[in-house]
């Protein structure tokens, strides 16, 4: 059917809005960030082309020590993966189950999501406060005095310390995804498989888990994103110390950025994570698809 | 008809010129003195007298926290738009990228009517080589590092002085230890401050000129004094003289902590005389020096320090002669203010009936006495440079490297560069 | 439901395995409280240490209700931590981002799913590429493009980025929320003589209000927490954001934790209010990105 010249115009007006702060906020500033990541730039004056050297320095400087940052993401995407998101799954089907106070738990463990990090991160930081944190005055007062820490300043315990709260903050989320995707299976699926003698642990790992495998493979896409990203929890806890031993992609390219005024290195690491977040959102798509 | 429109257009005229005569010039100034700052006060009453000896200049005085000033003075310079008229400044690296950008405003010409009372040698670090100009900045407070003693502590351990021999240091040291008492505070959570204890040895173990060519990337660091210090440093890591505590504190927290009596020394800039002053009992805390590391290179006396918070115009000012005079002007009345309180040393001359506390007196004559001085390293530095430095302190300091490796590190990233 | 199944359940267990459920039962409840302590716990802590002062936080009273109920730590945060200011420019920053997320992401949709071309497939999948993107991406170039603009620290220095960032998600959501409303209205209005944007007026927008709390919640909480734009691009009291307000306002106060815990009480509050009587629709809302994609 040929459509007259005046629908397709409609056309484009209803998308403009949405096209105008799409390819402008995000698309070209994309394309910038790789041309400044081919350059050396200081912020002050003009950048100068250096084709791949930034992308070579990228990985070999030992001062900025990027395969730490990208090991660190990494130890986060994995933790989120295997004990974040079983544990949210976890809770999901027990709290699915009919438990009594149901829709309060629900609400209690969602709660932390909502809270902004900044807050979540200064409470923590509080917690993990030598002298006068929560943390250390419970162990003193059990008598682990021996396993008190400098929780965010020592190089050995600090990015554990990091995680606990990431990974705590962000249970809710995954297990309100899955737990809204077992309300969503049709009810007598579950009932025939307990008639037919199945214990609920069966019925669970047969039934339930395949039928939200849709929304497991969002919540592995989100957790190992979302480390990849990861920002604001560190940058309040820690900003990537003691002795960059916190550092995450996110936060290092801040520090090149602002503190070091190297601007065309900050955009290299940019784009490496543009290209890490499709390649892994790829990959996971890909896995569990092969699966099926 | 005509007379009319006549009139109303030179009537409009009229209005038009007299608004631009009752317009006030607005002189935007930024620096880092937030209200919880010492100096916010001193700005205040500075500014107040500016405008009254100016009639018709205003001051819009931006204060931003520290660490965020650094970004936007870079974002504002990066672009080159929406610049103030006035900035605060540390000299030396960190004023000299925007010069080196062409940003600010050379002073040469109007420095002669300063001359008697801001000294030349007090300019160094605000004097850059660019495009035939040199003055760039005007220093108010220059500062330096000291030890700062707890002399009530050092007497339960048997001392009435600061100890002035490395030996004589590392037994009060350990004797303080014995009675439970930390030697030193130190924040390991902001590096500089971790540098306020790694200069002075650096300074004591090569002195003044050779330490000045190694940030210049004129000198290896590579040497057996820079080990020697390195070492030294380590040492009292190791030793415990720090609060174990350290990794996590702020220098604010160390800070009160030392004025509550928890550590014997706390080393860091003469800036903090008036918190100390400020304390319940301040006659007993005491400024001094740490002594020296190597006697063949270095005395008592060389310094880590000089002049640092300036006062900068931006090139692109719409006000010049009003800007510059508001640079000067305010440094001036900042200089002798913040030296009255405490919070600084003067780089005018000061007002000889100035009234100051004894340990103020007794910094400044400290810096009287000075036979050397080195800006800190992090201000001497370019941003990259004083990132990476800093790094290899923080590492030198948690153990991760060697003194070795420490020299190594830095010729890599300064020498031949 | 759950009741006459409980029933159904419990006639058909023997009764010694029926001791032995209601063990694990009381197991699984004992877990499910802990966990719901150590979820509830900082924010406990946050509101009891909010009322303290020093010597209660640091020992005398660490974890038990203030002894002195210290009101004054609100409003030390409020008047010299700046907080009321913050929290309007957060206010402002937010509802603003939600209305450009609304209009264009209603707006994308109604083209991609009720009007007829060639490509709009493809344009689709472009949108949601957003979602992969991370923030960080466009740091450099939107910071000097918007100083060269000279709108770094204005509202629209954050508003135009969130919109932007929340966009693909609020497509998301609204195409979910669309492909539920029947194409019968849409030929009803074209009958009775309506175009395009006769339709998207009068059928569609009307129709899409359950999409725009579902959107506003989602977009309200990416825009009132967001941190790294807004410490970067903000560095006047004047347009800071709670977030940024916060980290700048505990860098002052390190020594002293009651007005810090005011501020975070405060910034926590409203969305602990809103919470309370939307808990369900914010739920939803974020449960309708992920599973209608």
């Amino acid at each position: 059917m040929k459509r007259p010249l005046s629908y397709k115009l409609n056309i484009f007006l209803f998308l403009l809005p949405a096209l105008v702060l799409f390819l402008s906020i995000l698309i070209a500033p994309i394309v910038m960030s790789a041309y400044y990541s081919l350059t050396e730039w200081n912020g002050l004056g003009t950048p100068e082309f250096i084709g791949f050297q930034n992308y070579v320095e990228l990985f070999t400087s030992k001062s900025i020590n990027i395969m730490r940052a990208l090991k660190n993401a990494m130890l986060l995407a994995l933790l989120s993966v295997c004990i974040q998101l079983p544990f949210a799954l976890l809770l999901a089907l027990k709290l699915s189950r009919h438990v009594k106070g149901e829709r309060w738990y629900l609400a209690i463990y969602f709660m932390p999501v909502l809270i902004s990090s900044v807050v979540i991160g200064q409470l923590w930081t509080k917690i993990y406060n030598p002298e006068y944190g929560a943390l250390n005055i419970f162990l003193r007062s059990v008598g682990l005095d021996s396993w008190t820490r400098i929780w965010l300043g020592d190089k050995n315990v600090a990015f554990g310390a990091c995680l606990v709260p990431i990974l705590w903050q962000y249970v809710g989320y995954h297990m309100l995804l899955m737990y809204a995707g077992i309300k969503g299976m049709p009810a007598d699926l579950n009932e025939a498989a307990m008639l037919d003698g199945c214990t609920p642990a069966q019925v669970s790992w047969y039934i339930t888990i395949p039928y939200i495998r849709p929304i497991l493979r969002v919540s592995v896409i989100f957790a190992v994103t979302g480390s990849l990203k990861s920002f604001d929890m560190i940058y309040v806890l820690t900003n990537g110390g003691p002795n960059h031993a916190t550092e995450l992609p996110s936060t290092l390219m801040i520090n090149l950025l602002f503190l070091r005024n190297r601007y065309g290195m900050g955009s290299t690491i940019a784009v490496m994570l543009i290209v890490l977040c499709f390649f892994f959102a790829m990959l996971i798509n890909f896995a569990f698809k092969e699966e099926k | 008809m005509k007379k009319l429109v006549a009139l109303m257009l030179t009537a409009v005229m009229l209005l038009g010129i007299a608004s631009a005569f009752a317009e006030d010039i607005t002189l935007n100034l930024w620096t880092i003195a937030v209200e919880s700052d010492a100096s916010y006060e001193t700005f205040t009453n500075a500014i107040a007298d500016f405008e009254a000896a100016h009639p018709g200049v205003k001051i819009n005085h931006e204060p931003t926290q520290n660490e965020q000033y650094k970004i936007k003075i870079k974002a504002a310079m990066s672009a080159g738009t929406d610049l103030p008229d006035v900035f605060f400044t540390w000299g030396m690296g960190f004023l000299g990228e925007f010069v080196n950008a062409g940003r600010v405003l050379c002073l040469d010409e109007y420095y002669d009517a300063y001359k008697d009372e801001l000294p030349e040698n007090m300019t160094a670090n605000a004097s850059y080589d660019y495009e035939g100009g040199k003055l760039y900045g005007v220093p108010y407070t220059m500062s330096e590092v000291v030890l700062f003693a707890n002399m009530e502590l050092l007497a339960s351990v048997g001392y009435d002085h600061i100890p002035t021999t490395i030996e004589e240091m590392n037994e009060c040291c350990d004797k303080l230890l014995e009675a439970g008492i930390t030697p030193f505070g130190v924040s390991g959570k902001e590096l500089w401050c971790l540098s306020e204890y790694l200069e002075p040895l650096m300074i004591k173990s090569v002195g003044t000129e050779r330490l000045i060519k190694m940030y210049n990337g004129e000198e290896s660091w590579n040497n057996p004094d820079v080990i020697a210090a390195v070492e030294a440093f380590q040492n009292m890591v190791n030793k415990n003289y720090f609060d174990p505590n350290a990794a996590a504190l702020g220098n604010d927290e160390v800070k009160t902590n030392f004025i509550a009596g928890k550590y014997a020394f706390y080393q860091n800039g003469s800036w903090n005389c008036g918190d100390i002053d400020a304390s319940e009992n301040p006659a007993k805390f005491q400024a001094g020096l740490f002594p020296v590391l190597n006697p063949d290179n270095a005395s008592l006396y060389e310094l880590i320090g000089g002049p640092n918070n300036t006062l900068a115009v931006t090139a692109t000012t719409e006000h010049k002669e009003e800007a510059v005079a508001a640079a000067f002007e305010l440094g001036r009345a900042m200089s002798d203010a913040d030296y009255k309180k405490g919070a600084n040393l003067p780089c005018w001359a000061p007002d000889p009936e100035a009234q100051v506390s004894d340990l103020v007196a007794s910094v400044a004559d400290i810096a009287a006495k000075a036979e050397g001085m080195v800006l800190f390293g992090d201000n001497f530095l370019s941003a990259d440079q004083a990132n990476t430095y800093l790094d290899f302190i923080g590492l030198a300091y948690a153990g991760e490297i060697s003194p070795e490796e420490f020299a190594q590190g830095m010729d890599d990233a300064l020498y031949n560069k | 439901m759950s009741a006459s199944r409980a029933k159904v359940n419990q006639a058909d267990i023997p009764v010694a395995q029926q001791h032995r459920f209601k063990w694990t039962d009381v197991l699984v409840q004992l877990g499910l409280i802990l966990w719901a302590a150590i979820c509830l716990f900082p924010v406990y802590w946050m509101f009891t240490f909010s009322l303290k002062n020093n010597e209660e936080i640091f020992g005398a009273n660490v974890m038990g209700l203030p002894q002195n109920w210290l009101w004054q730590n609100y409003s030390r945060a409020l008047n010299v931590g700046n907080m009321g200011q913050y929290f309007l420019n957060s206010l402002i920053v937010t509802i603003t981002s939600i209305l450009f997320v609304l209009i264009a992401a209603i707006m994308a949709t109604y083209a991609m799913t009720r009007l007829q071309w060639k490509g709009r497939k493809r344009m689709n999948s472009f949108f949601m590429l957003g979602l992969t993107i991370p923030i960080h991406a466009a740091i450099v170039p939107l910071y000097t493009t918007l100083s060269r603009a000279g709108m770094l620290n204005s509202y629209w220095a954050l508003i135009i980025p969130y919109s932007a960032f929340s966009l693909s998600m609020g497509i998301l959501i609204s195409i979910g929320f669309m492909g539920d409303i029947p194409y019968d209205l849409d030929e009803a209005a074209f009958l009775d003589g309506c175009g395009v944007w006769g339709i998207f007026f009068r059928v569609i927008a009307p129709l899409m209000l359950p999409a725009v709390s579902t959107v506003g919640i989602y977009t309200f909480l990416q825009c009132w927490n967001e941190l790294m734009f807004a410490t970067v691009f903000i560095s006047k009291e004047a347009y800071k954001t709670l977030p940024v307000g916060i980290q700048g306002l505990s860098g002052q106060y390190t020594t002293e934790w009651g007005p810090i815990g005011a501020a975070l009480a405060m910034a926590t509050i409203p969305t602990l209010i809103v919470y309370i009587f939307l808990s369900k629709q914010i739920q939803e809302s974020f449960i309708a990105g992920a599973v209608k994609g």
